[in-house]
């Protein structure tokens, strides 16, 4: 055992007495969480200079309707009541005049000024041959996911509405009521006061709320595992070969080896998880926001995150014996991270459809349960009881599984010279030793 | 007791055999030579007794203990191809090396060791700014920290200076006088001769030869020639019962067919130059070597 620890704390203190381990522990999160600031800073400054859009109404119904809907829309929204501050742009409508004789030339006309700047967009407004409802197609350079299309929906949907009603002979001032739209208010559960027996009213759920936890404790896990596992594929495979494993073998036995190596590994990702927890937590109660750190979560976290770390590392070690140069081990990491990665292709439905049948296959699925059932467990509501500990036993199998085979690659491999290593080779020599 | 004993052991990887049926003694307190042209088994060997590598059939007992795998502090290992933390100074690897073997502090022994290397001034240097005659030292001691009873040295003398050579020939020679047996590799048939009790070869996996110098000479008998010349040399082919000549420059080496006579030859010799010198000798190792491991290796056979 004293060999085992031996190397983790001379392997522990290489890695983190570097430069490189201490500028990592700071860029990884800003790395990670770039996405996350950068949309921060778009929403904080928004495009709103004004968009001037073009609208041809061929039903020559609906347009005059829809342009009033959206100057009220504007007027509701573009500055915010609280800052008196600008937070949207403006729309600013032209009526063109329909021309049935070549409607399409008339469309490469209106696209011809959107290509020249002159228009942001231009909507077209057409009814449907035997069919009271129009169609509204919105023209414009923008993805398909730009905000503008989103924001005519309801201008659009308001306006027709007043349009047919007219039709109708009804004012549509008369049942203004009838047609505002009702916003569904998110609430929490009523709780009691376990201290005072008295009932706590629930309170309004924010953007935050239900996304943050979750989604945070996701990607720190992920940042914290590659951290703490992606060193080791290059160090085995550089010890490799700079001839020092020989040395090492003459000293300590391979499983000793790869063990000592693995340990370190998760000394060094537990440290990470240190660095970021508290200062995590120090930071959120500074902003008066403690309750949002899920406390009853952290054993959770980091069981999965030492199962994580020991997992990947294991199958690092056994890939980077297998390898003779560091280019080789290149191409081998992709698969290395895809446990990590996978997972976070799967955040969406995992945060939208916790209890879906994908999302709990995939918790429950080994390599990816750590990220997965973690994430579930933090999602409001959790998951059944017995979920988690399912979870962590196929973990621990899974877990006692790779560091076994690991352990036989590893020591095969490891003195092996020459040749690249072959997926093939791997199997036999963790089958036969 | 013996400090090694091997019994037929044989060594695959795919489908080369690396050691084959191979059955060894080494007498504690001695030091052995092993000897062999490159890829002939003698790395596979000594990684075997180490425990580096398991024997596919057969079985190896170091100090009567069969070793399955597990490490001993008793045996010091310095492999063919060295390779030390570079980041690490003297000092720490040579303590961290130390402490993985004998599972204690051991800077009172890294601290003599350095200075009787002469590489006491070195030891708070990272490894990195090390020649590398001095890297090979400090691995030499990074083996025997904490002293062996067995140490195993895969080529100890290669690539070094005469200086460097001298230094570890020394420490070799201490620690066998301490008691420790030795088990060195060399293609350097000198060191074989001079430094070894016993020498081995392994030739195609298979031991060729086994036992002392002169044990191992008298199975080749007094076999060759040693001539030298005052002006150089006639042509000496064609001479009676010569078999093989080699040329050592300022000497020749004839070797002898069965049943020749060497007064013949010093007469024909005499006849064609003036010879300065003329002695019959047993072979040098390096002339058994070339025997066995040559382009022609007319004389192998198994030992």
């Amino acid at each position: 055992m004293h060999r085992i620890l031996l190397i983790a704390r001379r392997d522990y203190l290489a890695t983190v007495r570097t430069k490189a381990f201490l500028v990592g522990l700071v860029v990884a999160p800003l790395l990670f969480g770039g996405g996350l600031l950068g949309v921060a800073l778009l929403k904080a400054k928004p495009d709103i200079a004004d968009r001037r859009v073009a609208i041809v109404d061929r039903s020559g119904t609906a347009a005059a309707s829809i342009i009033q809907a959206a100057g009220e829309k504007s007027a509701r929204e573009a500055v915010d009541k609280t800052t008196g501050r600008q937070v949207e742009p403006r729309y600013l409508f032209e009526t063109v005049p329909a021309d049935d004789r070549d409607a399409n030339a008339q469309r490469l006309a209106l696209s011809e000024r959107v290509r020249g700047h002159q228009l942001y967009a231009f909507l077209e407004i057409v009814p449907r041959a035997g069919d009271p409802a129009l169609r509204v197609s919105c023209y414009s350079e923008a993805s398909g996911i730009d905000d503008a299309r989103r924001w005519f929906d309801g201008p659009v949907t308001t306006g027709i509405q007043r349009a047919r009603l007219v039709k109708l002979g009804v004012d549509p001032s008369l049942v203004g009521d009838l047609l505002t739209p009702v916003a569904v208010e998110r609430l929490s559960l009523v709780t009691r006061d376990e201290k005072t027996g008295a009932i706590r009213k629930a309170h309004k759920k924010g953007e935050l709320e239900g996304f943050a936890v979750p989604f945070g404790l996701m990607m720190l896990l992920g940042m914290i595992v590659l951290v703490g596992s992606s060193p080791m594929l290059p160090a085995v495979t550089e010890d490799k070969a700079q001839r020092i494993v020989e040395m090492l073998l003459g000293l300590a036995t391979p499983w000793e080896l790869m063990t000592g190596k693995v340990l370190a590994a998760v000394g060094i990702s537990l440290t990470s998880s240190a660095f970021y927890v508290i200062g995590g937590t120090l930071a959120l109660a500074g902003l008066g926001m403690i309750g949002m750190v899920p406390f009853a979560l952290l054993p959770w976290f980091y069981v999965y995150l030492v199962a994580d770390v020991v997992m990947l590392c294991a199958f690092a070690a056994a890939l980077g014996s297998a390898c003779s140069s560091p280019q080789d081990a290149q191409s081998l990491a992709v698969v290395l991270v895809a446990p990590v990665v996978i997972p976070y292709f799967l955040i969406t439905p995992a945060m939208t459809q916790p209890n879906g049948a994908l999302v709990t296959a995939a918790s429950l699925f080994p390599p990816f349960a750590p990220m997965m059932m973690l994430v579930r467990q933090a999602m409001p509501g959790g998951v059944p009881a017995w979920q988690p500990w399912v979870a962590l036993a196929g973990i621990l199998a899974w877990t006692m599984l790779a560091v076994w085979a690991a352990a036989r690659i590893f020591r095969v491999g490891i003195l092996m010279q020459g040749k690249p290593p072959k997926i093939a080779d791997m199997v036999r020599w963790a089958i036969r030793g | 007791m013996d400090a090694v004993e091997i019994a037929s052991v044989t060594k695959t990887f795919d489908t080369v055999t690396a050691v084959d049926d191979l059955s060894l003694t080494v007498p504690e307190g001695s030091v052995y030579g092993f000897i062999g042209p490159n890829g002939s088994g003698k790395t596979t060997t000594m990684r075997m007794i180490a425990s580096i590598f398991y024997p596919d059939r057969g079985s190896i007992r170091v100090f009567g203990r069969q070793m399955l795998g597990a490490r001993s502090d008793e045996i010091g290992y310095l492999p063919e191809e060295r390779g030390l933390y570079r980041k690490m100074t003297v000092r720490r690897v040579l303590e961290f090396y130390g402490e993985l073997r004998g599972g204690r502090k051991v800077t009172a022994e890294v601290d003599a060791w350095l200075a009787r290397l002469g590489m006491a001034e070195w030891a708070g240097r990272k490894v990195e700014s090390l020649s590398k005659g001095m890297s090979q030292r400090v691995q030499f001691i990074a083996a025997v920290i904490p002293t062996p009873r067995l140490l195993i040295l895969d080529e100890p003398f290669a690539g070094l200076d005469p200086v460097s050579a001298e230094v570890i020939r020394a420490a070799v020679l201490e620690l066998r006088r301490g008691g420790a047996t030795v088990i060195l590799s060399t293609h350097d048939m000198n060191v074989a001769e001079n430094l070894c009790d016993r020498i081995f070869m392994i030739f195609r996996g298979r031991k060729v030869l086994d036992g002392t110098l002169a044990s191992i000479q008298d199975q080749f008998g007094n076999d060759t020639i040693r001539v030298s010349a005052d002006d150089g040399f006639p042509p000496l082919a064609e001479l009676p019962g010569v078999e093989k000549i080699r040329d050592l420059g300022q000497v020749k080496e004839l070797r002898m067919a069965r049943g020749c006579d060497p007064q013949q030859v010093l007469a024909v010799l005499v006849a064609r130059t003036r010879v300065t010198g003329f002695s019959i000798v047993k072979p040098s190792l390096n002339d058994i070597f070339v025997r066995i491991a040559g382009p022609a290796s007319e004389e192998v056979k198994v030992a």
